[in-house]
């Protein structure tokens, strides 16, 4: 079974805009592809359909054996706690720390106390903020930010780990850093997928390469290919 | 090996037992209890604000309700006494009227029966003034005899109309007149007071689930990103919902506990002055303070109303926010 699983998916807005149509793939469990594409080719409705922050107008959305299309509202936010997600613009709480930002999927998950404080420090230190956790997000710089939102897609230990320009605002060697750290969790054993528009860097990391126009899938949407060149 | 130890360890940590689901909820509360109240402490000026109107908004119906209660008291102590005055046809004789004192005297529901003559009755009347030039006008004394009849302390109504009724089947007694129209008038202003309580009570009710629900919608606006977010990393509508309530609760209560001490404080400034009125009057009364059930009602209903505030902003401002 694969952990997502598109089948001609179709996504109309109420404004007439057809963002996706027609799309098909698949990604393994335990891979790690990107996901690329112009601006406006729907690298963003392909991510919120698999975090069942939109639903398809047609076609099945199959994440981890579910489908959300025909997902009760009440069970959405337990798939959420699957999912791992990060975002070009953080997501973070600026009214409390560090550790605090990390720890929300847990406080929400019910983790126990001690439990959570273990977790949140091994996620930290995955990114290499853990003298870090006492500050406020806003004393730190756009790349560690971004690496707080990392420990905290993370720190859940979820089965999918998708970003969404995770280094949109970030210097080539930062974004080298974190892809590097996104590969570190496909090695044990997350899968991950990464929208970006930054064509040399998924290059350099020779994975596969799902390729978005105008809301189709062009390229990589067959996993037989494995790495795409375009 | 070491990727798939891994993994697996990932898989059986990120579930927990049912039980520890469940100390985990009642953790939460308590957690959320306790941060939404220092929250609100957080900003003393803002939050005694509204602390404030809903305290002021159950004070207004719990002083009428505190006014009924003593006049009810009040009333209570001649609705028990039902005193009776029995006029004798004047003809009677004086053997006739002993005799009817007597009878009179033996019933049941009779404590003390005392008989008043015409002459007595017109010494009294002298007494007055006034009326004692008037009365000299007329060659005989105009007033008949009368007995003054006083039924046991407690007698309810009916029983009253009994004996009424009673005496009045006897002969000689030309009418029976019960002192109670102004008790009767008196009950019936208690009453629309006591409706007045209600539709005060009401309408005030209504006030603080609006207030409350106001204010829940501010701070829900305020905290729009927050929830968002929670949303995104899998908090359920409950989770989000929690805190709001939480804060709608801790309104309404400590505003029910303002306007408990406000009350109190009305309480301590009349209990002189109703005193000082009560010895005036010659009467046994001094102001009851709110009864302690009472009490329990106004911050137990005061809390309830800030909940159903919360919960009426909730339902109408959470749900439209998502991720």
């Amino acid at each position: 079974m694969p952990m997502v699983r598109f089948d001609r998916v179709s996504k109309r807005y109420p404004s007439g805009n057809e963002a996706l149509s027609g799309v098909s793939f698949e990604l393994a469990r335990g891979e790690m592809a990107f996901l690329t594409g112009h601006s406006g080719a729907g690298k963003s409705t392909l991510l919120k359909l698999m975090m069942r922050m939109e639903v398809p107008t047609r076609g099945e959305v199959i994440v981890d054996g579910s489908n959300l299309s025909r997902m009760r509202e009440g069970l959405v936010p337990y798939h959420r706690r699957k999912v791992g997600v990060v975002f070009q613009n953080h997501q973070l709480l600026f009214d409390r720390s560090v550790f605090e930002n990390v720890a929300l999927p847990l406080l929400i998950a019910g983790t126990s106390l001690k439990e959570t404080g273990r977790r949140v420090r091994a996620a930290l230190d995955k990114v290499g903020l853990l003298g870090k956790e006492k500050l406020n997000p806003i004393q730190l710089s756009g790349g560690e930010q971004q690496r707080i939102g990392i420990a905290r897609a993370v720190v859940n230990k979820p089965a999918l780990l998708i970003a969404d320009e995770p280094t949109g605002n970030l210097d080539p060697e930062l974004s080298a850093e974190i892809m590097n750290l996104f590969s570190q969790f496909q090695q044990v054993g997350t899968t991950v997928l990464i929208a970006t528009h930054d064509i040399a860097l998924v290059e350099r990391m020779n994975k596969r390469r799902l390729i978005l126009q105008d809301g189709q899938m062009v390229a990589g949407n067959t996993a037989s290919e494995g790495v795409t060149h375009v | 090996m070491s990727e798939k130890q891994i993994t697996q360890q990932g898989a059986s940590t990120a579930k927990l037992a049912a039980s520890d689901k469940l100390s985990a909820y009642f953790r939460n509360h308590q957690m959320v209890a306790v941060e939404s109240l220092a929250k609100l402490l957080s900003t003393p000026a803002s939050s005694l604000l509204t602390w404030l109107v809903i305290a002021i908004a159950l004070t207004l119906p719990g002083a009428l309700y505190m006014a009924v209660n003593n006049l009810q008291q009040l009333s209570g102590h001649f609705e028990a006494s039902g005193q009776m005055t029995v006029f004798l046809t004047t003809d009677i004789r004086e053997a006739d009227s002993n005799a009817l004192r007597l009878k009179v005297g033996s019933l049941d529901q009779v404590n003390k029966v005392v008989y008043v003559s015409p002459e007595q009755a017109l010494e009294e009347f002298t007494e007055y003034g006034g009326i004692s030039e008037a009365l000299s006008f007329l060659d005989e004394n105009p007033l008949p005899a009368v007995l003054l009849v006083e039924p046991p302390l407690g007698i309810d109504k009916d029983e009253l109309n009994v004996l009424v009724a009673q005496i009045q089947s006897f002969k000689h007694v030309d009418s029976v007149q019960v002192d109670m129209a102004w008790v009767e008038r008196l009950l019936a202003l208690l009453a629309l007071a006591q409706r007045l309580v209600v539709v005060v009570g009401v309408l005030l009710a209504l006030a603080i689930v609006l207030v409350v629900g106001n204010t829940i919608r501010l701070s829900i606006a305020a905290r729009t990103e927050e929830i968002r977010v929670i949303k995104l990393v899998g908090g359920t509508n409950a989770y989000v919902r929690r805190p709001f309530l939480y804060s709608g609760f801790w309104y309404g209560a400590i505003g029910g506990i303002l306007a408990w001490l406000m009350l109190g404080l009305c309480w301590i400034l009349l209990q002189g002055p109703v005193a000082e009125i009560a010895a005036l009057y010659g009467a046994d009364f001094y102001l009851q303070p709110l009864p302690f059930e009472p009490t329990c009602w106004l911050i137990l209903s005061a809390s309830l109303l800030g909940l159903m505030g919360s919960w009426w902003s909730v339902q109408r401002h959470l749900v439209a926010i998502e991720p």
